[in-house]
């Protein structure tokens, strides 16, 4: 029996989360526990999201960093209930698929089987992190499952980790993606510094129409949009398709850009509070629409027409969060769940086909519907829908977009019918080019597991047709979340002159036209696109991050370049910064010469050492002598320090000089010798350096930067000691803290922060030196 | 090297240790602490290197474990620093809190203090040894 604590947001997010490491786990103890622990996780999962959805998920909230002011806190209203469905529903989908096509894909690649538990372990970590992101009612949560989604994506993207395109579409996405979510990042920080919280439900009681907020949400809107691939960053999107078949399927349907709108629906009421970033979802909406549906009318590769595809039908539901209001809201909600059956039936047809005959592209495919009946009655379905013909859920998609759309006057009217039309184009130009007309390639035969996912999900899209209460009660619960106000939903066939009727049979008769006239558009969209890819956005990525690594080439390369000049870019600015300091201080009487007494003989002394020491090093002609010189002067100085009474700091300098010297002479060991091929560079670069003298330079810039250390010192040492000094509270607090050594308690307690910032630094340079000694050594 | 100079080097590896261990425990009462106990512990390992040869020493001392220790040095500080976030006290707070009664064992204090000063000691130990190690390697390697 489930306690108070086991309610269904606990069970859900608990299922979910767990379903990647169990699967991790079960696959790297024996590789063939991997599918069915993957299988059998996920369809938890789905139960879990199913029952949560039936019983509702009560608020969830529990302390995690009170100090910071941050709490676990996660309800699995409708909004959470429509994405986790889709989340784990469409996962189980997509794992099923992917039991039968990775094992092939990776066999054609010539890779090891045992490749597929990363595929599972990633995938199902989206899985958790897309259910943990649509529960989360903190804003801080939901960046962190926000990264989480980028992150899982990153690795999935770039699956086939061996081909460069896939690296790079990877990287791009992850960077597309992962600099946004710093934009969201800068808009929760904005809301929290004027309201002090991160939570949702308080920021939503609380805001009202201001700049700050605007910005805010403003900032929050382009991360949720360059998640869902909307115009100017859709660029991203298509190169993603270079990740196996049906990690793309549950990017596009369930996932990654499906989370861009999810957040709009989770952040709509604040979205309401600023007219221009509604006014400007629309515009975006539309313009994703046009460039979407534009571009998939030119494309070839199946994957790269579902991509664009994409683009355009997450441009209508941005279009429809635009509008808002209760209308916009239902329509948005019930899209998004019609358009993943759809998508992804259609990814999974497009990964099938491609397996079957090997063909990419719409050029090598054609009648296949003989040979694959269930294929084709599946995937033929999801199409309809898609194109939002009657006896499908797509058409009350549709139905709700124009209901939305008819209260926004002609423009908008006609941009939503030209939209749909384009839709209808492109969904027959895939299905059509894959099934109908000639056969081109004659099919291998394909496991059922690769055509039931697409067979049951074509049959939701048309019992979505015939019931579709079901499915608007979850929109119905999603859209109240996304508009604040109850919704309702009435979704049913009307055989009269209504203006949704009359916008749906002109969108499909327009849609019409452009399939029969294609002859006369065709060259030059390809035309249009061609110019739009090549001078797009997509180029101005590719300029900043080749300048960007440039740049990065050149300063390491300034800075490698010659250590004089390495240590002349430090010793310089330090200077004349130090200088500058001197010279704006006022210093009356600063600089005096005290007295000595016989009690100073053995200090001055040891500095007098350490000063001859300091000189012989600049006259050191060979390593091994100016590293004994230099540890001399640490030496000195380590004696100074215990004269002057403070063992602990003489002790630690000895200790330093010590290792430190011993090392170097140990380093020493290791620069090349005589007959080393290193040397002859280093001859030639030293020869060089020769002929352009820099000796004058050298000594100007060592006596500007060591006169001018001369003057501060000189200056610090000639003031009487403050009574009261940082240094005094340490002397008093540290029997509070339970110690007696100064030194340490303020490295341990006072100052711990600094140690623990300082020890990793060492940690970090540790493995440099072992990367830079190993390789050297295997060389 | 002479035998004499083995046999000493031999010799004066534990007292080399057992005076890093009171620098170590004794950090919190008197001069010294995780830094210096972690250095003067190598020093000892480094005398090794260079009288006794890479080869004995690496059998002799367990170096190869010189980058776990490291790591789990970094990781003792990483946890004292953040787990008081857990119970809601700013980051780094040491227990027991000022004003409260610690527990001595000899010299010792039991605080997270010097839990955290262990931490140091464990990583400043494993990056020196990991660094003496791998010179030491790199120089074996040469064609001289």
């Amino acid at each position: 029996m489930l306690t108070d604590h086991w309610n269904a947001t606990l069970v859900l997010l608990v299922t979910a989360l767990a379903a990647a490491p169990l699967t991790a786990l079960a696959g790297f103890w024996r590789r063939t526990l991997a599918t069915p622990v993957a299988i059998v996780t996920t369809a938890a999962a789905f139960a879990a999201a199913l029952w949560g959805w039936a019983e509702g998920g009560p608020t969830l909230d529990a302390p995690w960093a009170p100090a910071w002011n941050l709490r676990l806190t996660f309800e699995l209203d409708g909004l959470a209930a429509l994405y986790s469905l889709l989340a784990t529903g469409i996962g189980l989908a997509v794992v099923i698929y992917a039991s039968r096509y990775i094992p092939l894909h990776l066999a054609h690649s010539e890779r090891d089987q045992g490749d597929i538990v990363r595929f599972y372990g990633f995938l199902l970590l989206f899985m958790g992190a897309m259910v943990g992101l649509v529960m989360a009612q903190d804003l801080f949560l939901i960046f962190l499952f926000w990264d989480l989604t980028a992150i899982s994506s990153y690795f999935l993207i770039g699956y086939d980790s061996e081909r460069e395109d896939a690296r790079a579409s990877a990287l791009m996405a992850f960077l597309i993606t992962g600099i946004s979510a710093v934009c969201f990042l800068i808009g929760a920080l904005l809301l929290y510094s004027e309201y002090g919280t991160f939570a949702l439900p308080d920021l939503m009681a609380r805001t009202e129409s201001s700049r700050l907020v605007t910005t805010a949400v403003a900032l929050i809107s382009a991360a949720a949009l360059a998640k869902s691939a909307q115009a100017p960053l859709h660029f991203w999107l298509p190169r993603a398709m270079a990740a196996p078949t049906p990690v793309s399927a549950y990017l596009h349907s369930a996932a990654m850009v499906a989370a861009g709108v999810f957040l709009l629906g989770r952040v709509h009421p604040l979205l309401e509070k600023s007219d221009v970033v509604m006014n400007a979802l629309v515009v975006i909406g539309f313009a994703s629409m046009a460039t979407g549906g534009c571009l998939a009318l030119t494309r070839k590769v199946l994957k790269q027409l579902l991509a664009y595809s994409t683009i355009s039908q997450y441009g209508y539901v941005v279009v429809m969060l635009g509008i808002g209001g209760a209308d916009g809201a239902a329509a948005a909600s019930f899209y998004v769940i019609a358009h993943a059956l759809m998508k992804c039936a259609l990814f999974l047809t497009a990964g099938a086909v491609t397996e079957a005959t090997g063909q990419k592209a719409l050029t090598g495919l054609g009648g296949l519907w003989r040979r694959m009946p269930l294929l084709a009655v599946g995937s033929g379905a999801a199409a309809a829908g898609l194109a939002a013909l009657p006896l499908t859920a797509g058409f009350f998609k549709d139905e709700l977009f124009f209901k939305a759309a008819d209260h926004e006057g002609n423009p908008i009217r006609l941009l939503a019918v030209a939209g749909a039309a384009l839709t209808f184009a492109y969904s027959w130009r895939f299905w059509g080019g894959i099934f109908a007309g000639p056969l081109q390639t004659e099919p291998k035969p394909l496991s059922i597991r690769l055509t039931a996912p697409v067979a049951v999900l074509g049959a939701l899209v048309l019992l979505g047709g015939v019931w579709p209460h079901p499915f608007a009660r979850l929109a119905e619960d999603a859209a109240t979340v996304t508009a604040g106000t109850p919704v309702h939903i009435e979704v049913a066939y009307h055989l009269d002159s209504r203006v949704e009727n009359v916008m749906a049979i002109a969108a499909i008769a327009v849609g019409l036209v452009l399939i029969f006239s294609r002859p006369l558009w065709q060259p030059a969209l390809v035309a249009i696109s061609t110019t739009t890819v090549r001078f797009g956005p997509e180029r101005l990525y590719w300029a900043v991050l080749l300048g960007l690594n440039r740049l990065s080439d050149r300063m390491h390369r300034i800075e490698i370049h010659d250590l004089r000049g390495r240590v002349a870019t430090i010793l310089l600015p330090a200077g004349l910064l130090v200088g500058a300091g001197v010279a704006v201080t006022p210093g009356g009487g600063t600089f005096r010469i005290g007295s000595l007494s016989n009690g100073d003989l053995p200090e001055v002394l040891m500095l007098t050492v350490a000063a001859l020491a300091a000189i012989t090093a600049a006259l050191a002609r060979d390593h091994l002598s100016l590293a004994l010189v230099l540890s001399g002067v640490g030496f000195s100085l380590a004696v100074v320090y215990a004269l002057l009474g403070s063992p602990d700091v003489a002790l630690v300098a000895v200790l330093i000089e010590t290792i430190f010297a011993l090392l170097f002479v140990g380093m020493l060991a290791l620069l090349p010798r005589e007959g080393d091929e290193a040397i002859a560079v280093i001859t030639r670069d030293r020869e060089q350096r020769l002929q352009a003298d820099n000796r004058g330079r050298d000594a100007v810039l060592s006596a500007i930067a060591g006169g001018l250390a001369f003057i501060v010192a000189w200056g610090i040492l000639s003031k009487p000691a403050p009574l009261e000094s940082v240094i005094t509270s340490h002397i008093r607090l540290a029997p509070v803290a339970h110690g007696k050594d100064i030194v340490t308690v303020i490295l341990a307690d006072f100052r711990g922060l600094d140690t623990m910032g300082e020890i990793t630094v060492i940690g970090i340079a540790f493995l440099g030196i072992a990367t830079y000694l190993r390789r050297w050594r295997t060389r | 090297m002479t035998i004499m100079s083995r046999h000493v080097a031999r010799l004066l590896l534990a007292p080399t240790w057992m005076v890093a261990l009171a620098v170590m425990i004794k950090g919190y009462a008197d001069t010294g602490d995780g830094f210096s106990a972690g250095i003067i512990a190598s020093l000892g390992v480094l005398l090794q290197y260079l009288v006794v040869g890479t080869r004995e020493t690496t059998q002799l001392l367990p170096v190869r474990y010189a980058r776990e220790a490291a790591q789990f040095g970094l990781l003792i500080a990483l946890l004292v620093t953040f787990i008081p976030v857990l119970w809601g006290d700013p980051i780094l707070t040491h227990y027991p809190r000022p004003g409260e009664s610690v527990t001595h064992l000899g010299t010792l204090e039991l605080l997270t203090a010097v839990l955290f000063d262990v931490g140091v000691f464990l990583l400043v130990l494993g990056v020196a040894t990991g660094v003496i190690d791998l010179i030491a390697r790199s120089r074996e390697r040469r064609p001289t």
